[in-house]
């Protein structure tokens, strides 16, 4: 056992942090935020806190990563130096390269990018504060910001996580389950048709365990998907 | 009539029906693809977006800067829009000898220019003109800058806002449909001027608009 390493997680039917298993931390969502960029939002997921900006469509820089026939959808993940216990070393590394790649890919499946042929999309994923389940936290915040931005899209791109602690499928970790816990499958789902844009998997489950897991994250999707509505229509002054 | 508020994604309407901005078909079904007010009738449906960049259209009146060093026989000109627009020399003047001049003499960057889009080529580059009624490089003034979703509402209906403006305060307006606003008058009309469209830009949802701002201009020349 390591230090730290809880021996139960659940106890009498509770997650160390109080939730039930099928319990997502508390959620708050407000979109345009920053002043100077064109589309923004902040969000707030339990622990994480996630700012996402939006910028373009605009004038690619470098030229060549134009392309002729859509826009060039770029994303940026950065954590914080300050974002987690021991310091972040600031600057790009592996483990921000491949969720800005699998951030990128999620959201392409639902920007209109045909409509802006060479030109650049900007978004930038910016983690403050985390405590576990920051690329579902970007993703979320990302496509708020996206339409913040009045970009079309096919529709907002909610994602949430599920994972397994103490052999029972839970919902939407937070640091010491993931740290410790035996798996977790992050998803992002297209609501509308049920689409999934996102899935990916760390750890071992049977496929019982995993069509579980799946069915779990796909309904927190559902949930931060309204959340998502909320903002927006704040935001806009709809009711 | 008060026009709902749709979100990415949320259906608007079914059947055969013509699509105008901002609305797409996924089978039978037509869902909006930007933030905005629904607005359908038996013409069609579309979305009129909330925020957004400026995107160009043929005939469209806007204004811009000129950027960067000239070429030899064009310039180029920041339209705030995806891409950046030119200017050919031609565009300007009728006979103009290449290499005769140097047109950063003629037009420096950082001129303002009250130009229309003449051309967008298949490859999205935008041709601009100042050979067209009404366009000419702008001289003196103030450039303010508001969000091109809400530039009908400084022109208003039959462009009642922008004549009613022009006429109460005796300043030169021309109000490019990209969202830059050019105002040259007196000094003190000039910032009423500024103040009265950042009221308008703020308030561009409430009806009755055109009547308050008259109202509010009245009281501030006072």
């Amino acid at each position: 056992m390591k230090v730290g390493e809880p021996e139960e997680f659940i106890i009498d039917g509770k997650r160390l942090d109080g939730r039930a298993p099928d319990e997502l931390r508390p959620i708050k969502i407000e979109a345009g935020v920053l002043e100077r960029a064109d589309g923004s939002c902040y969000l707030e997921w339990g622990g994480n806190k996630v700012l996402a900006a939006c910028y373009g469509p605009r004038e690619i820089h470098p030229k060549h990563e134009a392309r002729s026939d859509r826009a060039a959808l770029r994303t940026y993940y950065r954590m914080a130096p300050f974002s987690v216990n021991d310091r972040k070393r600031p600057g790009p590394d592996r483990r921000s390269v491949e969720l800005s790649k699998v951030i990128r890919n999620t959201l392409e499946s639902v920007v209109f990018l045909h409509l802006f042929p060479m030109t650049a999309i900007d978004v930038y994923i910016e983690i403050l504060q985390a405590q576990a389940g920051t690329r579902c936290a970007g993703i979320t915040a990302a496509s708020v910001a996206i339409a913040d931005a009045g970009i079309p899209m096919k529709e907002l791109i909610p994602s949430c996580a599920s994972g397994k602690i103490d052999g029972k499928v839970v919902v939407d970790l937070f640091d010491t389950e993931d740290n410790y816990g035996e798996a977790d499958v992050p998803v992002a789902i297209i609501p509308r048709t049920g689409e999934i844009a996102l899935l990916q998997m760390d750890g071992n489950l049977t496929q019982e365990e995993f069509e579980e897991a799946l069915n779990l994250a796909v309904k927190g999707c559902k949930d931060v998907y309204e959340k998502q509505k909320e903002a927006l229509m704040k935001r806009y002054g709809g009711e | 009539m008060k026009r709902r508020l749709v979100i990415p994604g949320e259906e608007v309407a079914e059947g055969s029906i013509i699509l105008g901005h901002g609305v797409y078909r996924d089978g039978e079904k037509i869902y909006s693809s930007i933030l905005g007010l629904l607005d359908l009738n038996e013409n069609g449906v579309r979305v009129i977006p909330m925020t957004g960049k400026y995107l160009p259209k043929v005939g469209d009146y806007v204004i811009g800067e000129i950027i960067g060093n000239p070429m030899p026989t064009a310039w180029e000109a920041n339209i705030h829009s995806p891409y950046d627009a030119l200017l050919n020399a031609s565009d300007y003047y009728s006979e103009i000898e290449p290499f005769s001049i140097l047109l950063s003499k003629i037009m420096p960057p950082g001129k303002m220019i009250y130009a229309l889009i003449r051309e967008i080529t298949p490859t999205k580059r935008i041709y601009i003109t100042l050979r067209a009624i009404g366009t000419h490089p702008l001289k003196g003034g103030r450039i303010i800058n508001i969000s091109p979703a809400k530039v009908p509402r400084v022109i208003g209906k039959k462009r009642s806002m922008i004549n009613m403006i022009r006429k109460l305060t005796g300043c030169r307006v021309l109000v490019g449909q990209n969202g830059l606003v050019w105002i040259k008058g007196e000094l003190k009309a000039e910032n009423l001027v500024e103040k009265v469209i950042m009221t308008i830009e703020s308030e561009a949802h409430t009806s009755g608009l055109t009547d308050r701002i008259e109202e509010m201009i009245e009281r501030e020349i006072k």
